[in-house]
């Protein structure tokens, strides 16, 4: 008698998970994958680096996974961090013209040679990051010390972001053909270079919020600052290092976005990826309002993102057009999640339960 | 007489947002005329409410929006979305009223579908008008991928008819210049910012709208307990958004006369920074619809003034909107405080938090007025030093010769090439024929010579299969090109294919392809003025 009632509490933990519902729904597009896309799960190696659309998805969703990470920290303190798109185009317009400064001359310049640069590479991702750094701070100061709403304090660096990007870069796109920089993006050790950075900025974020106490602090400015204040919190500096730490996280994936397009370009880079980065948070499992987060699903929600958009690729979904198939999704999943929708849930599953 | 004005100010404090935006459009208008004779123009005053009527149209609803604490991220999408599907229906020959009509409806069904989930199912609304904007853009691109031209008659007199200002009209007439004119859409902007004032000030459902909003959500409760039809007055909210987002991109397409998914992109940011520089709080409760023109002749004039400063590039527009919209964000948050701060106890500790503030407010203005100054001055000497400002000024920036260019294609040309702008004001147009043959000009002198038939051959293939110039990749772009940059007009024929597309460069506005096709072209044109 005591088997089943194991299996029953396992079961429970296991869909009472926030990892349940962001795995079951990438294994549903992945299932549809298998069916209708032939050769979706082809991996094949190529000179002892593997390559193949599976591992595509771990690629091309590694800028959005990074910037989920700073994300689910800002969401989780009850805020919200719309300008990550906008430092992502600062941090690569940094990083670009410190490596062809060609377009401070006002020229666009071809370069060819695979090893120039104007600063060395150290310099290059020091600088960017550094700047992607004093956005997360600028805005962690408007929201935590001048109280402004963080929808809004974040939407003055998501206007004015852009056109500090492209004042950094003389509004021109700076082409970047610098090799070892393009590792960053397109590099392969095994797997694609982009996830191992993935991985060491989930490492350690994971082990600062879980192995040390701000992942508490965290949770307990989301559900509640003011008591967290009483209980001796310091919220405003909680809140200033997850904006800071977000804008740093943004600034990471400006850097591979631009070596992974081997431009940067002011106006496109990161443009509506703050979209992607919030959906995945979403789809994560941790509420808009704060409170308790969990880094890895919101990871399993970016490959979620990252999924719908590859397969919607594969089966010949124009760029663009992919937005409104992606409206539709954020809105079923924040619907799905609702009070409202688990409301009518247990009522319909109530009458059974006393059967 | 200090007193007297200290009093006026104390007694109006919820005016000052407003006067203060009054004051800085009219500023920095006389700042304009003092320094650009060509601001002084009449006409250049009419063109401020010209380019922006579609800002005031869509800033009409988001006014109430934010009035009752919601704001609305959909208003480009729907913009755009309503630019192509009225194009397409009227290329496939629908008549122009019913595609109007229709379009409403779509802009209202839209913003009722993301008022009822922000009002029923609790969506945060910046969530669902988000999602609403991802809709909106993508099914444009479902409609159509290009830019679709409108050449309805209908919509051709709607755009293109001058109303003349009466009393001006005769003035003109006797210095013998051109009579000022505004458009229809401006029109149209004013009557609905009329209706706007009155519904806002005069109706029942304006005091409910003002009631709802504020203090973080919680007069929405206290507007229900009240007996207020507050998710009643929500739907009617998003729903009259959604309205004005329509008419704005139906005022939008007669300012272009094409419909494109990628066109206003960031103009629901102008609109809530032009909405919160008219003095109406973010939080919602507060603030004016009246407000809202004078933020949205704030922006016009900002715009105008960059455009006539020359050496700034538009991406300059943004920032400085930046910038205005945090100062008046900035001064809201201390004016809300000091509210709050009078109705709880005035302890030493509270007095002490509203000096601090104030000295925050005090140290931003002094930044930005600083910054200002120095931007200002940096304009000066810059100015001041080349000696080509005037000349700038005076320059008019070419139209692309389309008709000579279709006429250039039909002779044989593979590649019509034109660039107009720029600092010199260039107007360049080159045909590249398949044999190798180039001509044109430069605007000054005749240029003609001779390539190879193969290189040509190798350019066509680069531009059409590397750089993908017939795929979606490649589209035209809409933008006022600034003094500075060039705009670029080019049309390849290629194995049976055709397309022509625009461009400008100088702020990033062109598509990625589109550069690299410029890139393979300009070499061949070393005799045509270099970029500055």
């Amino acid at each position: 008698m005591k088997k089943p009632t194991k299996q029953v509490l396992t079961w429970r933990k296991i869909t009472e998970s926030r990892l349940f519902f962001p795995i079951v729904a990438l294994t549903l597009i992945l299932l549809f994958d298998f069916i209708f896309i032939p050769g979706f799960f082809a991996i094949e190696n190529r000179e002892g680096n593997l390559h193949g659309s599976l591992i595509d998805i771990f690629r091309n969703g590694s800028t959005v996974m990074i910037l989920a990470i700073g994300m689910t920290l800002v969401i989780a303190t009850g805020g919200v961090d719309l300008s990550v798109g906008a430092t992502m185009a600062i941090a690569a317009s940094v990083a670009g013209i410190l490596m062809n400064p060609s377009a401070l001359k006002n020229e666009v310049f071809f370069i060819t040679d695979p090893n120039y640069t104007f600063q060395p590479l150290w310099l290059v991702i020091t600088a960017a990051l550094a700047v992607s750094l004093i956005c997360g701070l600028w805005n962690g100061v408007l929201v935590a010390y001048m109280r402004i709403q963080p929808m809004v304090a974040t939407l003055i660096l998501m206007i004015s972001g852009r056109g500090i990007a492209q004042l950094i870069t003389n509004g021109l796109r700076v082409q970047i053909t610098y090799k070892p920089y393009a590792f960053i993006g397109q590099g392969w050790v095994v797997l694609p270079f982009s996830l191992y950075l993935v991985a060491i900025v989930f490492a350690i974020t994971w082990f600062i919020t879980r192995k040390t106490a701000i992942g508490m602090f965290i949770e307990s400015v989301g559900i509640n600052f003011r008591s967290s204040y009483f209980s001796g919190i310091d919220e405003k500096k909680i809140k200033l290092l997850v904006y800071t730490f977000c804008g740093f996280c943004a600034g990471i994936a400006g850097l591979v976005a631009s070596s992974n397009i081997k431009t940067s370009d002011a106006n496109n880079i990161g443009l509506t990826t703050e979209l992607d980065a919030i959906l995945a948070v979403v789809i994560g499992g941790t509420a808009m309002s704060g409170g308790r987060f969990s880094l890895l699903a919101s990871m399993v929600g970016a490959l979620v993102m990252q999924a719908i958009t590859q397969s919607m690729y594969a089966i010949g979904v124009p760029a663009f057009a992919l937005q409104a198939i992606k409206a539709v999704v954020v809105i079923f999943v924040i619907l799905l999640y609702s009070d409202q929708v688990k409301g009518f849930v247990q009522k319909i599953s109530a009458p059974k339960k006393e059967v | 007489m200090l007193r007297m004005l200290g009093n006026f100010f104390s007694g109006n404090r919820k005016f000052i947002p407003l006067m203060s935006t009054a004051l800085l459009a009219l500023v920095a208008y006389g700042i304009g005329a003092y320094f650009f004779v060509g601001m002084r123009n009449p006409q250049v005053f009419f063109n401020l409410f010209r380019n922006t009527s579609y800002l005031l149209i869509s800033g009409i609803g988001m006014t109430f929006v934010i009035l009752t604490g919601g704001i609305d991220l959909s208003v480009s999408g729907v913009v755009a979305l309503t630019t192509v599907a009225s194009a397409v229906l009227l290329r496939d020959g629908w008549n122009a009223w019913v595609v109007v009509l229709l379009m409403l409806a779509m802009g209202m069904a839209l913003g009722a579908t993301m008022g009822s989930f922000i009002t029923y199912m609790k969506v945060q609304p910046f969530i669902a008008t988000l999602a609403g904007m991802w809709f909106a853009r993508g099914m444009c691109f479902f409609i159509s991928d290009d830019a679709v031209t409108i050449d309805n008659p209908v919509f051709q007199i709607l755009g293109k008819t001058k109303i003349l200002i009466p009393g001006l009209k005769e003035l003109a007439d006797q210095q013998g210049t051109p009579a000022p004119y505004i458009s229809i859409p401006v029109i149209v902007a004013f009557i609905l910012l009329g209706i706007a004032i009155y519904i806002a000030h005069y109706t029942r459902f304006g005091r409910t709208v003002y009631a709802i909003g504020g203090n973080e959500g919680r007069n929405e409760q206290s507007a229900r307990l009240m007996g207020l039809p507050v998710n009643r007055t929500k739907m009617l909210v998003y729903t009259f958004n959604g309205f004005c987002s329509a008419l704005a991109g139906l005022s939008f397409s007669l300012f272009v006369s094409s419909g494109h998914g990628l066109y206003a992109p960031g103009l629901e940011l102008e609109v809530i920074a032009s909405v919160v520089m008219g003095g109406t709080m973010l939080t919602g409760g507060s603030g004016y619809v009246f407000g809202t023109f004078f933020g949205v002749l704030v922006l016009a004039v900002t715009q105008a003034l960059i455009q006539f400063i020359g050496s700034l590039s538009s991406w300059w527009t943004k920032i400085v909107i930046g910038i205005l919209t945090l100062t008046f964000i900035g001064v809201q948050t201390v004016l809300a405080n000091r509210k709050s701060g009078k109705t709880t106890q005035n302890t030493q500790e509270l007095m002490a938090v509203r000096r601090r503030q104030q000295r925050l407010a005090l140290g931003i203005g002094l930044l930005v007025i600083l910054a200002g100054v120095a931007i200002f001055s940096v304009f000066k000497f810059r100015s001041g030093s080349s000696n080509q400002a005037e000349a700038d000024t005076q320059c008019v920036v070419a139209p692309f010769r389309e008709d000579e260019a279709a006429n250039l294609v039909k002779n044989g040309a593979v590649i019509v090439y034109h660039r107009t702008a720029g600092p010199q004001c260039v107007d360049e147009l080159f045909a590249i024929y398949p044999d190798g043959r180039i001509t044109g000009s430069d605007g000054i002198k005749k240029v003609e010579k001779q390539i190879a038939p193969e290189e040509v051959e190798q350019l066509l293939t680069a531009i059409s299969v590397d750089h993908q110039w017939f795929t979606n990749e490649i589209y035209s772009t809409y933008l006022n090109p600034c003094r500075q940059c060039f705009a670029h007009y080019i049309d390849i024929s290629y194995n049976g294919q055709a397309k022509s597309a625009t461009g400008v460069d100088g702020t990033t506005a062109m598509p990625p392809g589109y550069a690299f096709a410029l890139a393979e072209i300009r070499p061949l044109l070393p005799e045509i003025n270099p970029a500055p």
